[in-house]
């Protein structure tokens, strides 16, 4: 079987065709057949892999010095007509070099045998592209890929953190090690204040859902879970604006494209087992005082209290000792007697390790993925089932996810293809309450060390703790958030004429989320009555795609790609939540059990995008490329006046090492390229151009009261970005690399501006009285690196790779306003970076009385927080540098990779320092973290930690110390850790045929191995409730408030291939 | 040609979806939306809501002033820093407290006003009782937020010091021009509004009204509360004696004055709550404050222990309204009854202050219209158990209202006006006055701080 083109066919062929094996394949239905001439002879032949000797289709033949060119069949066998005046045949194909066999008259009537070897120029790889595929060569934007290993068996429910450092310029953030929750990701910086910041992600051509449906007073969790990561084939991040633009409207923070696995032509089904089994705990914990260690700092406390009021005669005590027995027996003493459930505790009878209790020892996790794929000339496919089973460091939490994928695609004629790829999942997480909840297990360790966890007399947990303790919790409450989610979506490609094509695409994003929360009687939060809450969500997208693809044939020098489409995106959300309490038992938990409803309510939302887009790539003498693309959107977040954005973009590349001049040189590739362009964000939630009233609910009087006041001239966010990058390859690309330096400058921000609240638009939660507007600007800045290379080829392989991001970000003209979170410790203003820190700092000890210093407005110390010490920026919380280093070794069966990641420029702040580290200054009796020990104590003492102590006079007052919000709690949050090591040994082939198996590989996996940083605690956290209660979008982060620390794992896996 | 099936086909498609641009918001009504009269019925319901808001009398409004003047009544020890601050009088601009009751306030005049923009809408027969009431709550709420942000009448400035900015109309769309950033008007020129709200109230609404929303009775006592603190005693009597006279309220047993489904018989105005409309159960609402951990509260406003001094008479009822428990930071100590249940009424004003208003003023104007202030005493003393007095001065009922009012927010008040120190500290001290959230300054320019913020 074969496709051959008449040179008298009207429309001009592609040469030089842009594909490697499977994308040939696909492509090679556009071809159209007709009948050859007769006054030519026939060549025809069979072209194959130079290396394993496989059939190789979809391979672009042609006859020099004639415009006859054909298309090798699924069985590699090509034939076609060739005039006299042909020299020679040029077969190309992407990932292979091209090859040129010169025609005599020996061998035009004998079929060719044509060997063909995999390119060496590592950068041929085929890229996926918006509503396309494209060679890395001739791609003029800046994009990152990575392949199936990259996120092949890594211990966590989402393939994010398994990129985290090996894209450059693709921040990746977990946040915490609690399971399942929302990651954040940013590429090239933050670009918008108060609409979203999170990338694009799509999935087989289907945009898909990542705002996360569950219950909206615990920390989101994440979408991206439903996709399991052993399915992906590759994940193409598109970061400039040449790449992106043709997403248009929601490209701004980038777009994220997973292409899952596809069946190959093949001539046996492949069948793949990946198994692996883990255990997981703590990669870092803070370290907090036992109950002598605290005792003793009680009694320090007391007597630092009263020697402070004696000496500063606040309260007339006749003497220094009759002053620490009151504060000790007062203040103290009757709390202590109070929570220690009766036991010696002067004499720290008990010490309980709380902190230990709110995490799950050796955590176990396991997961298997069972896979087969294949196919034929006429129908490839892909299958996997898979299962995981994984509880995280902290109690109570735990993802478990099973599903399956099927992906097919079928050559129905010669001219259409059709395909569908579609996965269903199950998931099931089990979560804990927010970190801002005493419920949370991280709050655990605030409790007294010297109270017992369990009370002996009953054997039931301790009922009367310091505060309401998550053991309780832990014991009778849950929240249980069962997701199933069927992504799919069907495609046809329909080749109209040799020169043209239709692709039309139609898919589908349903995700079913139904949550349910039980707090029982016992527990805090079921406050003695229990409490039921349930939250049913719906979320359903449509999408689809239609376009051409047309590919001129005009000159051997020169080549032309268009593509011109529409496409089309509506979701529909709808959330069902049902709260009720006063269960007579804990035995029926559902709300059929409450017999008090507190609250039942629908909501829907519905928004819509409708996008047309044209681009063209254009390239000269395979070395000088265009690219030019336009993108138009409407979008049902703006009002019909403003509704449509245009969103334009360019790009250049010189494929330098094709030039004569370069042909001798160690340089194997240079490409220069430069990209400009624009993109938008809509990422606001609906309706926000409309004033808005909200039903109100006050006892039978049903009523409206004002909800938002809205500018209905809200119209696109949008960033222009410019980009110019250089690719390298030396020594016949043993050593590679990629430079990419860019410029984003957003204008029109869609920023929630503060407007007065006598306007009477107040939202109390959270505070503010706020408008959309577009206003103000923000820039980033900043270049990427990454090289890699082979250090060591032959039997004993040793590669490198580095990945190095900067970004810089300044928030631009703001027009005054000044965006603070909640707790108005973190802004963004005007010239500096988004998210800086903002509070007094603490400037150390007064060594006379132990009094916190902080800095007044002239940076002189004061011990007068509230009225002298004054507010500094201090940092922010954003990396300057992100790095990546992996090493990989291998030598016979035995392979092995170290993987470090690094962090710099960033601080932490600890919200919950306040309360662990106060030394009681806020009148809290919280358990503390081990450097309070050396509060000081004795006048002349030089320290670093104020004077501990409640210090709460007879009058009520209290003259602590150091308890403000300050720099004492703030942290450089660098950090470098070594992410991953990975161990395996592969049998050898022979062993694994004795086995009837192609191959078997055992690995052991470590992560989160090693940590080097000043923080305190886990430095990988980031909390989405902050003291405030809520989570400030892009303004806010770089916040631990009790917040769960990374997990570091070790797993066993096995990888079996046959 | 199939070339322009095709095109036809992606024309089609294109067209279809354009309209599906138009999406209508599920979940709220549009401005638009709102044109007849029980759209502003419903509006006027709206501020109800509001005024149930932690942020108003489901919070603020009442356990605000008290932390305040809290040297002997209220003492806060939970962990909340901004009500710590309140308390110890170390607030900052950008305390949550201040900007919950400026914010919420806000909220009930703007929704006031609409609805007496929009009064056209209502037929003749309920338009005044509709604007009365809209009219009342206005006054109500401007009644509270210069008790709070502003200097005391009594400093006798009022000319002077800076009281409110007196939005008199509604916001449908935002005007960032200087127009929509008004500034302060004087103490006198908000007392001025104050007393034109509720007078006007007082002469449209009914003597009753239903689901104990407000009737004239309210506008009158709220009436004598704002003349009490402009010093105004004959008015303040006047208004008091117009509510007593009514007989529509009475005194009942100091228990079933408190934790009421719907208004005890002597709540003349009260806020109504369920289990599905109230302040908050977790991190907000009277009750969250003034329960103790054991019954589901934080229990973090505990009754001091000095308050037993007020009391002269140990068989009175009232010093045992309290019970023992802890906070959920680990503090034992007493809590008021007043709020200890969930979802239950909130009284604003009861009968007994219009008793103890009455008998003071009069006994201040020195012109009793035939009222007998140790009568008016000694009906609220017998009622709580404590034996009546044989003669009355006027500490006898500054120190009443601290037996009786005590926890409803009336120390503040009170103490200003007699121009008592409080805490220490002047009664018109500078930190006795919550500061203008620093938001709402940084939004309008025209705003100026009050003394010692930033």
């Amino acid at each position: 079987m074969f496709f051959l083109i008449s040179p008298r066919q009207k429309f001009q062929l592609l040469t030089g065709s842009l594909m490697r094996k499977f994308h040939c394949v696909l492509w090679s239905l556009l071809f159209y057949w007709c009948p050859a001439s007769a006054q030519t002879q026939q060549v025809s032949g069979k072209i194959l892999d130079g290396k394993d000797k496989s059939p190789l289709s979809g391979v672009t033949v042609n006859a020099r010095g004639t415009r006859a060119a054909v298309v090798s069949g699924p069985d590699g066998s090509f034939s076609l007509p060739v005039s006299p005046k042909a020299t020679a045949l040029h077969f190309s194909c992407i990932g292979y070099d091209d090859q040129d066999i010169t025609l005599s008259a020996g061998n035009q009537n004998e079929p060719l045998t044509v060997l063909l070897s995999s390119s060496q120029k590592a950068l041929n790889e085929v890229m996926v592209v918006g509503y396309g595929k494209a060679a890395k060569r001739d791609i003029t934007g800046s994009m990152s890929r990575l392949d199936a290993r990259a996120v092949e068996n890594y211990p966590a429910p989402s393939f994010e953190s398994a990129i985290q450092g090996k894209a450059p310029g693709v921040v990746i953030q977990s946040g915490s090690g609690k399971l399942g929750q929302a990651i954040q990701v940013n590429i090239r910086g933050i670009s918008s204040l108060s609409a979203s910041s999170q990338p694009l992600y799509v999935v087989d051509g289907l945009p898909v859902t990542t705002t996360s449906l569950s219950d909206g007073l615990n920390e989101p969790t994440n979408p991206l879970t439903d996709i399991n990561p052993n399915d992906i084939e590759s994940i193409d991040i598109l970061k400039d604006a040449s790449a992106a633009a043709i997403y248009g409207a929601r490209a701004a923070n980038g777009v994220v494209l997973i292409t899952t696995k596809k069946g190959k032509n093949s001539r046996k089904t492949l069948f793949e087992l990946n198994t692996s089994t883990g255990i997981s705990n703590p990669a870092r914990t803070r370290h907090f005082l036992d109950a002598g260690q605290y005792l003793a700092l009680a009694r320090q406390a007391s007597a630092t209290d009263g020697a402070y009021d004696f000496n500063n005669d606040i309260s007339g005590f006749p003497s220094v000792d009759s002053a620490v027995k009151w504060y000790w027996a007062n203040d103290y003493l009757p709390a202590y007697d109070n929570f220690a459930l009766g036991t010696d505790w002067q004499n720290a009878a008990v010490n309980t390790d709380w902190q230990g209790m709110s995490f799950h020892r050796n955590a176990a996790s396991h997961q298997i993925n069972l896979s087969a794929s294949g196919g034929n000339d006429k129908t490839r496919f892909f299958i996997s089932g898979f299962y995981n089973k994984q509880d995280a460091i902290v109690i109570n939490n735990s993802f478990t996810r099973y599903g399956g994928r099927f992906n097919i695609d079928h050559n129905a004629t010669d001219r259409l293809v059709f395909g569908v790829n579609l996965a269903v999942d199950r998931s099931q997480l089990n979560k804990v309450t927010n970190d801002n909840e005493f419920s949370t297990p991280g709050q655990l360790v605030a409790e007294l060390p010297f109270a017992p966890a369990i009370d002996p007399s009953t054997g039931l947990p301790n009922p009367n703790p310091l505060y309401p303790s998550g053991i309780y919790d832990a014991l009778y409450d849950f929240d249980h958030q069962t997701t199933y989610r069927t992504l799919g979506n069907a495609y046809a490609n329909l080749t109209i004429l040799p020169t043209l094509s239709f692709r039309s695409e139609v898919g589908a994003d349903i995700l079913s989320l139904n949550e349910f929360l039980f707090r029982g009687k016992e527990s805090q939060d079921g406050a003695g009555v229990g409490k039921g809450q349930t939250v049913t969500a719906q979320s359903t997208s449509i999408n689809t795609n239609n376009y051409f693809t047309y590919t001129p044939r005009i000159a051997d020098d020169h080549r032309l790609n268009a593509v011109i489409g529409m496409s089309y995106l509506q979701n529909d959300r709808s959330q069902t939540n049902a709260q009720g309490q006063n269960y007579p038992s804990d035995a029926i938990k559902n709300l059929s059990g409450a017999t008090n409803i507190t609250s039942a309510s629908t909501v829907g939302d519905r928004y819509t995008f409708l996008s047309y887009f044209l681009r063209a790539n254009y390239s000269y003498k395979n070395r000088y490329l265009l690219t030019a693309s336009i993108r138009t959107d409407g979008s049902s977040r703006f009002s019909s006046d403003h509704r449509y954005g245009w969103f334009p973009a360019a790009s250049a590349g010189w494929i330098i090492s094709e030039e004569a001049f370069m042909k001798h040189s160690p340089v194997s590739l240079l490409k220069l390229r430069a990209s400009i362009g624009l993109t938008g964000n809509s990422e606001i939630g609906e309706n926000q151009f409309q004033s808005l009233y909200s039903v109100t609910n006050y006892p039978n009087l049903p009523g409206f009261a004002p909800q938002q006041l809205a500018s209905n001239r809200l119209r696109w966010e949008r960033t222009a970005q410019a980009d110019i990058g250089l690719e390298f390859g030396l020594w016949k690309n043993r050593v590679t690399g990629e430079v990419d330096y860019y410029h984003k400058h957003t204008t029109d921000l869609l920023l929630q501006t503060s407007i007065p609240a006598t306007t009477g638009y107040y939202q109390f939660l959270p505070a503010s009285t706020t408008i959309y507007e577009n206003l103000g600007k923000m820039n980033n800045a900043g270049f990427e690196i990454s090289v890699a290379s082979q250090n060591l080829t032959g039997e004993f392989k040793w590669t490198t790779s580095l990945t190095l991001g900067y970004n810089k970000n300044r928030v631009g003209d703001l027009h005054g306003q000044v965006v603070t979170t909640g707790d108005g410790l973190q802004r963004a203003v005007e010239g500096q970076p988004i998210g800086s820190w903002y509070m007094q700092k603490f400037l150390g000890v007064d060594p006379a009385n132990g009094d916190a210093l902080y800095a007044d407005a002239n940076g002189k110390p004061t011990d007068d927080y509230t009225g002298q010490a004054a507010l500094f920026t201090v940092g922010k919380y954003a990396p300057d540098y992100t790095a990546g280093l992996t090493n990989t070794v291998s030598f016979k069966g035995f392979d092995l990779s170290v993987f470090f990641y690094a962090v710099t420029g960033n601080k932490l702040f600890n919200s919950a320092g306040k309360y662990m580290s106060d030394g009681f200054a806020n009148s809290n009796y919280d358990n503390q973290t081990t450097d309070m020990l050396n509060a000081w104590k004795t006048p002349g003492q030089k320290t670093d930690v104020p004077r501990a102590g409640l210090s709460i006079t007879p009058d009520g007052y209290s003259f602590a110390t150091g308890g403000g919000t300050s720099t004492r709690w703030l942290y450089d949050g660098k950090y470098i850790r070594l992410k991953n090591l990975t161990a395996g040994y592969s049998l050898p082939r022979a062993t694994a045929t004795a086995l009837k198996l192609s191959s078997i590989r055992v690995y052991i996996m470590a992560t989160n191995l090693l940590t080097w940083t000043k923080y305190p605690s886990d430095p990988e956290v980031s909390t989405l409730f902050n003291g405030t209660g809520l989570p400030s979008g892009s303004t806010s982060g770089g916040v631990d408030f009790y917040t769960i620390p990374q997990p570091r794992t070790f797993t066993l896996g096995l990888n079996v291939k046959f | 040609m199939k070339l322009r099936i095709y095109i036809l086909f992606f024309l089609a498609l294109t067209i279809a979806c354009n309209k599906n641009l138009n999406t209508i918001p599920q979940n709220s009504l549009t401005a638009d939306q709102i044109k007849t009269a029980g759209d502003v019925e419903a509006l006027l319901f709206g501020a109800y809501s509001q005024l149930q808001s932690a942020g108003a009398f489901g919070e603020s409004f009442i356990l605000t002033p008290d932390l305040l003047a809290s040297d002997s009544q209220v003492v806060f020890v939970g962990t909340f820093q901004d009500y710590q601050a309140v308390q110890h009088k170390t607030i900052k601009a950008d305390n949550i407290i201040p900007q919950n009751a400026w914010g919420v306030g806000y909220s009930i005049i703007n929704l006031c006003n609409t609805i007496i923009d929009k009064i056209n809408l209502v037929g003749p027969a309920d338009r005044p009782t509709i604007e009365g009431e809209a009219l009342f709550l206005r006054g109500t709420t401007y009644l509270q937020l210069v008790g709070l942000f502003a200097k005391p009448w009594s400093d006798g400035n009022a000319a002077a010091n800076l009281g409110l900015p007196l939005v008199l109309k509604p916001t449908y769309s935002y005007d960032s021009s200087a127009a929509g950033k008004p500034a302060r008007a004087t103490v006198r020129q908000t007392y001025a509004q104050i007393v034109a709200d509720l007078t006007g109230a007082a002469a449209m609404l009914p003597a009753s009204n239903n689901d104990f929303r407000a009737d004239a009775y309210c506008a009158h006592a709220m009436l004598s509360r704002a003349y009490l603190n402009m010093g105004r005693y004959a008015d303040a009597a006047s208004q008091a004696d117009t509510v007593i006279g009514s007989k529509n309220f009475s005194l009942t047993s100091y228990d079933k004055t408190f934790n009421t489904d719907g208004n005890s018989t002597e709540d003349i105005f009260a806020i109504q709550q369920n289990t599905q409309s109230n302040a908050g159960t977790a991190n907000n609402g009277l009750t969250t404050f003034y329960s103790p951990y054991e019954t589901g509260g934080r229990g973090d406003a505990q009754v001091s222990p000095l308050y037993a001094g007020v009391f002269d008479d140990a068989n009175d009822l009232r010093m045992a309204f309290v019970s023992p428990g802890s906070s959920n930071s680990g503090f034992t100590g007493d809590y008021t009854d007043k709020w200890a249940k969930f979802f239950k009424a909130i009284p604003v004003i009861r009968l007994s202050e219009m008793y103890l208003t009455r008998g003071e003023a009069c006994l201040r104007s020195g012109t009793p219209p035939g009222a007998d202030p140790l009568k008016d005493i000694n009906t609220v003393r017998q009622r709580a158990g404590a034996a009546p007095l044989t003669v009355v001065g006027i500490g006898d009922f500054i120190e009443e209202r601290f037996r009786e009012l005590a926890f409803e927010g009336d120390r503040l008040p009170t103490l200003r006006r007699i121009r008592a120190d409080i805490a220490g500290l002047d009664y018109d001290n500078d930190k006795l006055v919550l500061p203008i959230p620093r938001t709402e300054i940084q939004a309008n320019r025209n705003l100026v701080q009050n003394p010692g913020y930033n």
